[in-house]
């Protein structure tokens, strides 16, 4: 599923990740520690012998003798600096492993062995870190790549530019330590720009749960994108997470379509209530919810004949099933691989007969995913379900979460 | 019996008339994906020929057989709709690897159908072999024979 998408963007994340490493800086950054008497090697303590006076260490601070993090450092470095310079002022100064041992000759006091380890409590070293700061020309070119791919994903205009706004608000002007991997840091951001676009996703069986029985669905869209299939697949679903489910046979008009959908719950084990072939869909609908109500089911599925939003006639009809079904929520349905075009189809719906979520099916044979990503962003409404093959069982719940792991080749957050 | 064996039937045959329509379908879907891939490619030709071309003549085909030389004006100022409904302008060169890569694109998606068309129409032939099955026992008066696989 939308394998050419992933492609381009695996290639977007590994050139926005180079951008990133050729541009992070190592600057240094006074930071308080406080090791043990014996210092791990790592962190070198002070150099001074030990007849020092006690305060001076401490006493010194490290923005008077060392450049702080106003003063970058302008040569880039590897991070194999970490903590590789000892003391303010004395940089380059040879570091001992361990810090001097009192002098047995010469024994101290119980006050002046306290002072002495005062000297190891607070210890103000200069760490090197990486930063991060990008620029605006930085990330430009990359940030074009990535606009063209997901223009060339058929991904709309006005959602492209979010996700383009959204990692150039991230990255741009911004510092940020830089402690992960570019790799990370390119996918944290790409995953939220494209979350954000996504929305929240809609759980079915939830709304479900707590609303009053039964739930009635309508299923509407253009004519073959698999309606009635996906009637069957959100039956099997729904039977699947534990509830009763009836479907209504609302296609009255197209030949065959009652015989398909009788055949689906047959084999499902779901009851359908049908009339013949020309009849009022709103009476067969009707009857469903009626049906429904009598024995206690919690979900009534509608199937309705295909239609173009404009198709006045086709329309009006809706109409009146909506006023007869009274529907809790309307679904759209429409097929992924038509891109952009199932976008403004469903924008066109969502304004004559409105729409509460979005079923987009053959998302398999979808090797772009620009209607999956721009179709929640561009209506306002939750892609509720993703069609991915022939069998019942090919009906995938749309999560966003789950949908940007797979696209950014990561797991789920 | 003679009940079951005419549900059966009745299954089968709606199995059928379903494998047809998608095959139908998937088919319809080969047939554009092979059209934009010729587009694409005749695209991609004139391209070609046009950077080629000293002074960016060409022939404008405007129906029934009947074509034009024209001359144009930016032979290497592509305007190239690359989806969304977006169109940009690209160099000749650019347009042509863009037009390239499209191609490809669509050549993986048709043998993607292809491969979904061709295990469904052995599903199909499955349903047809127990259909005549059924048929011919029927005819010889025989009960058909249980399902295999």
């Amino acid at each position: 599923m939308f394998e050419g998408l992933k492609g381009k963007l695996a290639g977007v994340k590994s050139r926005l990740g180079g951008v990133i490493i050729e541009n992070a800086e190592e600057i240094e950054t006074p930071v308080e520690v406080t090791p043990p008497i014996e210092a791990p090697a790592a962190v070198s303590p002070p150099t001074e012998p030990a007849d020092a006076a006690p305060d001076e260490a401490p006493s010194s601070s490290p923005a008077d003798a060392a450049p702080g993090p106003s003063v970058p450092e302008p040569e880039k470095r590897t991070l194999s600096g970490f903590f590789r310079r000892s003391k303010a002022g004395q940089p380059d100064e040879p570091a001992p492993a361990e810090p001097p041992a009192p002098e047995p000759a010469l024994p101290v006091t119980d006050v002046e062995g306290a002072q002495k380890t005062g000297i190891f409590t607070k210890l103000k070293v200069l760490v090197t870190e990486r930063e991060l700061i990008l620029k605006e020309d930085d990330v430009r070119e990359v940030l074009d790549e990535l606009e063209i791919v997901l223009l060339e994903s058929d991904v709309a205009l006005p959602v492209t530019e979010e996700i383009i706004d959204h990692v150039r608000r991230d990255l741009v002007g911004r510092h940020r330590k830089f402690r992960e991997s570019p790799d990370e840091i390119v996918t944290e951001t790409l995953r939220d720009a494209l979350l954000e676009v996504l929305g929240a996703g809609f759980d079915l069986p939830g709304y479900i749960r707590g609303h009053e029985r039964p739930v009635r669905i309508l299923f509407t869209g253009v004519n073959g994108t698999g309606k009635t299939t996906t009637v069957a697949k959100v039956g099997a679903y729904l039977k699947r997470e534990g509830f009763s489910v009836v479907i209504a046979a609302g296609d009255t008009f197209r030949a065959g379509a009652i015989e398909q959908i009788d055949i689906h719950a047959e084999r499902l084990g779901i009851r359908v209530i049908q009339h013949k072939q020309g009849g009022d869909p709103s009476a067969v609908i009707y009857d469903a919810v009626e049906y429904a109500q009598a024995h206690g089911l919690d979900v009534v599925l509608a199937d309705t004949a295909g239609r173009f939003h404009n198709k006045q006639n086709l329309m009006n009809q809706l109409g009146k099933i909506r006023r007869v079904m009274k529907p809790d929520l309307v679904f759209y349905v429409d097929e992924a691989i038509a891109g952009n075009d199932a976008v403004i189809r469903a924008e066109e719906f969502d304004k004559t007969v409105g729409a509460d979520g979005i079923v987009l099916t053959k998302a398999d044979m979808d090797p772009k995913g620009g209607a999956a990503i721009s179709i929640a962003h561009t209506i306002g409404k939750p892609l509720v379900f993703l069609g991915t093959g022939q069998g019942y069982d090919d009906l995938q719940p749309f999560t966003p979460a789950g949908m940007v792991a797979d696209l950014l080749g990561t797991a789920e957050a | 019996m003679v009940n079951k064996v005419e549900r059966e039937v009745q299954v089968l045959q709606h199995y059928l008339n379903e494998y047809g329509q998608q095959m139908e379908m998937l088919s319809q879907q080969l047939q554009m994906i092979e059209n934009g891939r010729a587009e694409a490619a005749a695209a991609a030709e004139t391209l070609t020929t046009l950077a080629a071309s000293e002074d960016g003549t060409v022939l404008l085909p405007v129906g029934a057989g009947a074509s034009l030389r024209v001359k144009v004006l930016e032979p290497d100022q592509v305007l190239l709709s690359i989806g969304a409904n977006v169109v940009v302008e690209r160099q000749n060169a650019e347009a042509k690897s863009f037009l390239e890569d499209r191609m490809l694109e669509m050549e993986a998606s048709g043998k993607r159908v292809a491969e979904t068309f061709g295990k469904i129409q052995g599903q199909a032939n499955e349903v047809a072999r127990r259909l005549d099955q059924i048929y011919r026992a029927v005819q010889q008066g025989q009960a058909p024979p249980a399902p295999t696989g």
